[in-house]
């Protein structure tokens, strides 16, 4: 039971961070129609960031920010140069770009600052825990949880209430028919990617925490979670986003306690295939969202 | 007994099938394998060329791998060029066979000092490179039957997610077993490992295997086979309007494209000499999908550009990285270090993917294929002669009963009724969300009705599949046009001619020139559908539909965004067609001119109800029409509403 507990807990720390990187992906999935595999690279630009402030003796109060903005402006500017693009070309063409994209600048990384990985110190509190009851909690899962929380709050907000978010939540229903209503499609995506970003940014934060360290491929995992996670709440919903990275970020704790010894590795492959599996039964993901195609 | 006759249907369509693969010897048999020994021999003689104007073993390496490479793209192209469907993990099939191969071919000696405790006792097996490729092949293409059963779920198609997913799936899982089953693979570190000597020391199986993957890839692209799938890639549903089930076909090409894959993997693992998980993922992936997009991933011809120029642009970039460089033997002094350095070629990688989707996504070439311009250019077509009238068909008639659909809460349809018997044109009219294409999708599959019947003669086709349907002999057009936009103008007809012949006339080809030449479009024959004005685009809509052989036509606006003149041509166009394959037709239609110039019978639909049943002139006069169709004021014979 306790470590169930245990387990539970883990899992939402991940998931939160899923969740944030899944929301990202599905807002800009939900405007253009772009499964975008380029989403983990903000986290690697942002991570270069990160520890050049550092090298110039930057705390971690001050560089929690900067990798918000980073990760905003990175996302602007792959906006900009290339998916303005490739917009209303077929989903086929948009993949292809964010996958050269994500290769393009982990491999300028790798070009100009080398393959090694560079390290960062973590906040000393990182490893810290505090026990409730039988159950020990560290201080950064409670910490990440509720700045998840209140992240996923504040988004909300701006989809529900304002302006902007309405023509998200339009576009994302119907684009044409947004259109059609007077939603300018220019501010409706670079506005989605600069959402995306910061919603990346703030997940960046603490995947970087934890992980100490960023190197040209630091993107690519990320990028899978994200991905991963919106597919299985069906992509287009920001709803399903997040349930779907809370589900992913509890699958994998649990998978790696259950499956049995050496297949523990292959944590992300079942996850993969389970998604596949559930793409083959379910092909709208956990939460339907149904094109009917108009004939 | 039942069963019995199901299985000679199926025998029987299965033989016309064949007959059919090929539908002209000239143009899809030997004009392909013409195109073959060109592509072959300007390929491999570019890449000798090279190794002998740049001598030594690391020149030959690179050619080598250049060669198998093509093998790999041609592979890969055989599903996604003819498909449409976008499979990320294809690379993954090239693990499964990668390490098939390595493990049945590796000598046992080698393997007891790398993976001693291998499952199955795989270590002690003593087997040659070839039996190894074929264990390899089979062991893949049991895989590509359980993706491909998965895929066929997930409705596949060009555009949808799915089978990305599914595939990256695949490749991801395929990794992780690899890099983690140290027993079976020797690890993410160690691999596997042939014996010093043990590897590929000619290139005649790789001569072979190129030539091979470029007349399958060719020969499958012109059969009947490849070009369903490219119907179904041009457009899902008029491909399963034509009686197309682009499962099927989808599947066959898979099999087909991934038996490539294995080869390439196995000859791969076999010429390196050494096998690791990270040869068959993201990175060889990138590769392998830029080779096949920068050159035109619809045709062999540009899958095999693609891979020259991108082999060229990477060892030049991978040369001037390590040893310096030198632009024409002129030295740069040193102010270009900013751009030749380690990590350059990737970079390229990734730009030449970006750049290429931004500006050209179907590549350099597109579409273009090198047998199609030989048979263009060398081969003169003779205008065919008129098209034979049909013999009268049997009497049939087509009927759907109380008809209700309801969308959520929504009543699209409510009890419609409609009767047609396959002598006569009937009109169907009524107001803008009456129900009238509702209706048709109903009879045609695209719906399902929440109750009511739909019968052609004794036969209930209530809920088929739409392609079962359309073989069964109801053939629609769409309001929006739905052509295959890629495909020629005579390739359209075509496809639909081939579904007929095997489903429909009982192996009979039909006359499709007589057909494109009957709708007024002979000159634009070789011309892509997309290509066409609006006016011709509809004309050749309604000979595609035509050359499907229906019992019945189910027409939706044909007229739509045409003027008086050319509605009236189509009166026309429309009779004659009707004429010429015997064919009932029910045609929806604002146009009053058209449908009483046209119709024998009308019905009038409003708000999912059949408010009148009549001549064109007593419809016309109904006050329920006039009251709900036209409006008070209108007069009749008003052209529009």
């Amino acid at each position: 039971m306790t470590e169930l507990i245990q387990n539970l807990i883990d899992g939402l720390g991940r998931g939160s961070i899923y969740a944030l990187l899944a929301l990202g992906v599905a807002v800009v999935f939900g405007v253009m129609h772009l499964l975008n595999f380029a989403h983990g690279e903000l986290i690697t630009v942002s991570g270069y960031a990160a520890y050049a402030a550092f090298s110039n003796g930057w705390s971690w109060y001050l560089v929690a920010p900067l990798i918000v903005v980073v990760s905003v402006a990175t996302n602007l500017v792959i906006e900009r140069v290339a998916f303005s693009r490739v917009r209303g070309s077929s989903e086929f063409t948009q993949l292809l770009t964010s996958f050269g994209i994500h290769f393009l600048v982990a491999a300028i990384f790798l070009m100009y600052i080398g393959a090694r990985v560079q390290t960062f110190a973590e906040p000393g509190w990182i490893a810290d825990t505090y026990s409730i009851g039988p159950v020990r909690v560290e201080v950064f899962d409670t910490v990440v949880i509720i700045v998840a929380i209140v992240t996923l709050v504040l988004t909300a907000a701006i989809l529900q209430r304002t302006m902007f978010g309405l023509s998200i939540r339009a576009a994302a229903a119907d684009f044409d028919a947004a259109r059609l209503m007077g939603v300018n499609s220019d501010r409706v995506i670079r506005g989605a990617f600069a959402l995306s970003g910061a919603l990346a940014g703030i997940a960046g934060i603490f995947w970087l925490m934890r992980a100490g360290h960023t190197s040209p491929t630091s993107g690519i995992n990320p990028m899978l979670s994200g991905v991963l996670a919106a597919l299985i709440g069906g992509l287009g919903s920001l709803k399903g986003a997040v349930i779907g990275g809370l589900a992913l970020g509890l699958a994998e704790v649990m998978l790696r306690t259950w499956l049995p010894g050496g297949a523990a590795a292959l944590t992300q492959g079942v996850v993969f295939s389970l998604i596949a599996l559930l793409f083959i039964f379910r092909p709208g993901g956990l939460v339907n969202v149904a094109h009917a195609e108009r004939v | 007994m039942a069963t019995r006759s199901f299985v000679a249907a199926w025998t029987g369509n299965r033989r016309r099938e064949a007959g059919l693969l090929f539908p002209s010897l000239q143009r899809d048999v030997a004009f392909p394998l013409a195109g073959a020994v060109v592509l072959f021999a300007a390929f491999v003689g570019a890449g000798l060329l090279y190794t002998l104007m740049v001598e030594g073993a690391s020149a030959e390496k690179l050619i080598t791998a250049m060669f198998i490479d093509a093998i790999m793209v041609i592979g890969i192209q055989i599903y996604v060029g003819n498909t449409g469907v976008f499979s990320f993990g294809h690379i993954g099939f090239g693990a499964v066979a990668g390490y098939a191969f390595a493990l049945f071919a590796i000598a046992p000696d080698d393997k007891y000092t790398r993976i001693p405790n291998a499952p199955w006792g795989l270590a002690d097996v003593e087997m040659g490179p070839l039996p190894a490729t074929a264990v390899a092949l089979g062991v893949t293409l049991i895989v590509a039957v359980i993706v491909g059963i998965g895929l066929g779920r997930s409705g596949a198609r060009s555009g949808s997610v799915a089978p990305t997913v599914i595939t990256l799936a695949l490749l991801f899982f395929t990794h992780e077993v690899a890099a983690s089953w140290n027993e079976l693979t020797g690890g993410e570190r160690a691999g596997l490992t042939f014996g010093i000597g043990d590897t590929l020391q000619t290139r005649t199986p790789i001569y072979l295997a190129l030539f091979a993957a470029i007349v399958l890839a060719l020969l499958f692209a012109r059969s009947s086979i490849g070009r369903l799938n490219q119907a179904a890639r041009e457009d899902n549903l008029a491909a399963r309007a034509m009686g197309i089930n682009p499962v099927v076909q989808q599947t066959i090409a898979l099999l087909l494209s991934v038996a490539v894959v294995a080869v390439a993997a196995s000859l791969r693992v076999y010429e390196i000499g050494s096998l690791l998980p990270e040869f068959f993922f993201f990175q060889y992936t990138l590769l392998t999908l830029v080779m096949l997009v920068v050159g035109g991933r619809n045709g062999v011809t540009g899958a095999l550009l693609g891979v020259g120029v991108i082999t060229a642009v990477r060892e030049s970039a991978r040369r001037m990285g390590s040893d310096g460089y030198e632009i024409f033997g002129l030295g740069l002094d040193g102010n270009l270090d900013w751009v030749f350095r380690e990590g350059l070629p990737t970079v390229l990688l990734g730009l030449a993917m970006v750049v290429f989707m931004i500006w050209r996504p179907n590549g350099v070439l597109d579409d273009w294929e090198v047998d199609a311009w030989l048979w263009r250019r060398f081969i003169r077509q003779k205008p065919p002669a008129a098209a034979v009238a049909a013999p009268e068909p049997d009497a049939l008639d087509l009927s759907a009963s109380e008809v209700t659909v309801e969308f959520g809460g929504f009543r699209a349809l409510d009890g419609a009724s409609i009767e047609v018997s396959n002598r006569e044109i009937v009109g169907l009219i009524g107001p803008n969300g009456a129900g009238k294409t509702t209706l048709v999708n109903v009879m045609t599959g695209m719906v399902d009705p929440t109750s009511g019947e739909v019968h052609l003669g004794e036969m209930g086709l209530t809920s088929e599949p739409s392609h079962a349907i359309a073989r069964a002999g109801l053939v629609r057009t769409f309001q929006n046009l739905r052509l295959f936009s890629s495909l020629t103008v005579r390739e359209n007809v075509e496809v639909a001619a081939l579904m007929a012949s095997v489903h429909r006339n009982g192996g009979t080809r039909a006359d499709i020139d007589a057909i494109v030449a009957g709708a007024g479009l002979w000159e634009q024959r070789n011309r892509r559908a997309g290509q066409l004005d609006y006016g011709n685009s509809r004309r050749l809509e309604l000979a595609r539909a035509a050359a499907a052989a229906p019992a019945f036509l189910l027409l939706d606006e044909p007229t739509s965004g045409m003027s008086d003149t050319e509605s009236l041509a189509m009166v026309e166009s429309v009779r004659r067609m009707a004429a010429a394959v015997g064919a009932g037709v029910l045609v929806i239609d604002h146009d009053l001119n058209f449908i009483t110039g046209i119709c024998d019978r009308v019905y009038c639909l409003d708000q999912g109800r059949m408010i009148a049943i009549g001549t064109p002139d007593e419809v016309q006069a109904d006050a329920a029409v006039k009251a709900a169709y036209l409006g008070e004021a209108a007069q009749p014979g008003e052209d529009r509403t």
